[in-house]
């Protein structure tokens, strides 16, 4: 049990920067899952608290101590990889024991461990097979127990669950998360899925081109996003951004629709992006202000997503609910709640309400 | 494609036997005239039939040799070939995947230069080479010695490359578990990557015993002594050709058993060298 504290941390390949300062507290316990585009840096951020990268500057410390100049398996942590990477010709057992076996400890206490792991994993049965007469799932849990058996300070997940299918990939999702709840052992989990980020995290990073956009809880991001890129990350369908132009409190959209926005200081005005999330929009509120000519519907049955352009220019796409009649090609009138608008400035893509 | 034609089929078998044939009579003839008495063979009466003498010429050539002109005995030319084929064969293995390991796993000034090194030896063959290493080999005072037929036939290009393009496909995470789980370069090497490449080394085995089994042009430069011959260069050495009678009985019979070894070594390892070369265990 440990926290897990990055204070100014860069990386940098030559002249190349691919981190540009990240800092980052992660309490005890806690699960903080780094979430971006591919290429954003994340796994290197992971890599590099792992030990697996040398850090350019700034610093690390895990349980208060700063480990930047540690090796690896000096820094006390364990790691998940993408690949499993199991060792091929060793056991299930072997595979989970050998950890331990490098650091020297007692047999008995090693199978201790090592069967109580299997016991949590229901692997109990497997131990005597190799990796490659497991099932995708059952390689993802071994590579699991390889990192409880040790007890580490912190775990270290690099995108455990994207090559699994995606129904074992919902239950691993919740398996895990259990898992660490159970455990109580302090986590950083990066993954590229955002619904794998907003289930998993107690907090959020959403990380874009090396930098940090924001750090929070996952319904803080959903419902304040600091920035564009936050906005589009987060949530899916992903959020409809429409330019718009803001005086006086209102901000008006192409073709002449204005609506009234708070929050936003009164004296701010410019040039605009207006975030609206699908689910936001209410089909035949009084007043709606959006008039959306429907281009194609997609029923999953609960729900309803409405593709559409809107009059006056701009695509917007809609989530209502299942049981509502609506016919392509129709045109329908939307609601917006002043609370759930979202407001940023243009140029810069930052948060203005 | 399944066919089903029973003349091509036909055919094709026809084709196979006469390969067989082809590739097997010399071998059967060998073995006819080593159970022959000398003076059936030399006469021409010896036939396509095994002779009155199953055992006698084995016996004979593996304690005693030929006598027309005394050779070493063929059990002791064995044991040198033995050994030089596998001190060779164990050499190069041991050598070229340590090489292999420290080019593909460890990131060191020069590595490149020290990797196409290694390859351009590659088109450097033991015969163009052969008198500069003759005369190391020969100032060193190592001829005549297990030293000198082997040493200089242990570099190998060809085994270092097999086991680089074996090592590229271990993937890096599995590195990075070595890693974190606390196993340093000598635990990595002896704990993950010499039981992967357990298949490629048997398939390696196989190719170098029998490369090191046949060597004739070295042997015969750097030993002089007859009581350090191998047996391909000493059958050689029984065929008389100017005043004396061959004897062919025991030369046919020292043959026969000159091929034994690397039959063996291939029957027994068939099973993972096909493995090596197939298929890599991931």
């Amino acid at each position: 049990m440990a926290t897990v504290e990055l204070k100014g941390v860069r990386k940098s390949y030559g002249t190349t920067r691919v981190i540009h300062g990240i800092d980052l507290e992660i309490a005890d316990g806690e699960l903080v899952v780094i979430v971006g585009p591919s290429g954003c840096g994340k796994s290197t951020l992971l890599r590099m608290v792992a030990g697996l990268e040398a850090i350019t500057e700034g610093t690390i410390a895990i349980d208060g101590a700063v480990v930047n100049q540690r090796e690896p398996k000096d820094r006390d942590i364990a790691m998940v990889f993408q690949n499993y990477a199991l060792y091929p010709h060793m056991s299930v057992y072997d595979n989970m024991a050998y950890g331990l076996r490098n650091r020297g400890m007692a047999k008995d206490e090693i199978d201790r461990r090592v069967r109580a792991a299997a016991q949590t994993l229901e692997l109990a049965a497997l131990l005597d097979r190799k990796p490659r007469q497991l099932s995708g799932g059952q390689r993802q849990r071994v590579a699991m127990g390889r990192a409880i058996v040790r007890e580490p300070k912190a775990f270290l997940f690099d995108e455990p669950l994207s090559n699994l299918d995606a129904k074992l990939r919902v239950q691993m999702r919740v398996e895990i998360k259990k898992l660490q709840r159970q455990l109580g052992v302090t986590s950083l989990y990066v993954t590229h899925d955002q619904v794998e980020a907003m289930t998993m995290a107690d907090r959020l990073v959403v990380m874009n081109a090396g930098v940090a956009e924001q750090i929070g809880t996952p319904m803080e991001l959903y419902a304040r996003p600091a920035s564009v890129f936050v906005a589009g990350f987060i949530g899916s369908p992903s959020m409809n951004f429409l330019p718009g132009r803001l005086a006086g409190g209102v901000v008006g959209l192409a073709g002449g629709t204005s609506i009234p926005v708070n929050g936003a200081a009164p004296s701010a005005a410019g040039e605009v992006t207006v975030g609206i999330r699908p689910e936001h929009v209410e089909p035949g509120a009084p007043g709606a202000p959006l008039k959306l000519k429907v281009e194609l519907i997609e029923r999953l049955g609960s729900e309803s997503l409405i593709y559409g352009r809107l009059e006056g220019g701009g695509e917007l796409t809609a989530r209502i609910d299942g049981e509502r009649e609506i016919a392509t090609g129709a045109t329908l009138a939307l609601g917006v709640t002043t609370r759930h608008l979202h407001l940023f400035d243009r140029a810069s893509g930052k948060r203005l309400n | 494609m399944v066919e089903n034609r029973p003349l091509s089929t036909l055919i094709a078998h026809a084709i196979l036997w006469m390969g067989i044939a082809i590739v097997v009579f010399p071998v059967y003839l060998t073995f006819v005239a080593s159970t022959h008495e000398p003076a059936e063979i030399v006469n021409g009466t010896m036939g396509f039939l095994p002779g009155g003498l199953p055992l006698q010429n084995y016996v004979d050539a593996l304690f005693t040799g030929t006598k027309q002109i005394k050779s070493t005995p063929v059990l002791q030319m064995m044991g040198n070939s033995l050994v030089m084929a596998l001190v060779i064969a164990i050499g190069k293995i041991a050598i070229s995947i340590i090489s292999a390991y420290a080019v593909v796993f460890f990131r060191f000034p020069f590595r490149m230069f020290f990797f196409w090194t290694i390859f351009v030896t590659l088109m450097l063959p033991v015969e163009v080479r052969i008198y500069p290493t003759y005369k190391i080999v020969s100032d060193l005072g190592m001829l005549n010695t297990y030293a000198g037929l082997t040493i200089p036939l242990i570099a190998s290009a060809t085994a270092t490359l097999l086991f680089r393009q074996f090592f590229l496909t271990i993937p890096d995470e599995l590195v990075e578990a070595a890693k974190i789980d606390g196993a340093g370069p000598m635990k990595f090497f002896r704990d993950v990557v010499l039981p992967l490449s357990r298949t490629n080394m048997a398939a390696l085995f196989v190719i170098l015993f029998i490369y090191g089994w046949n060597q004739y042009l070295w042997p015969l430069l750097v030993t002089t002594d007859a009581s350090m011959d191998t047996i391909v260069y000493g059958i050689r050495r029984m065929i008389v050709t100017s005043d004396a009678q061959t004897d062919w009985h025991i030369v046919m019979a020292t043959t026969m058993l000159a091929m034994l070894p690397p039959v063996f070594v291939v029957f027994a390892m068939q099973k993972l060298f096909v493995k090596g070369l197939v298929e890599t265990e991931k």
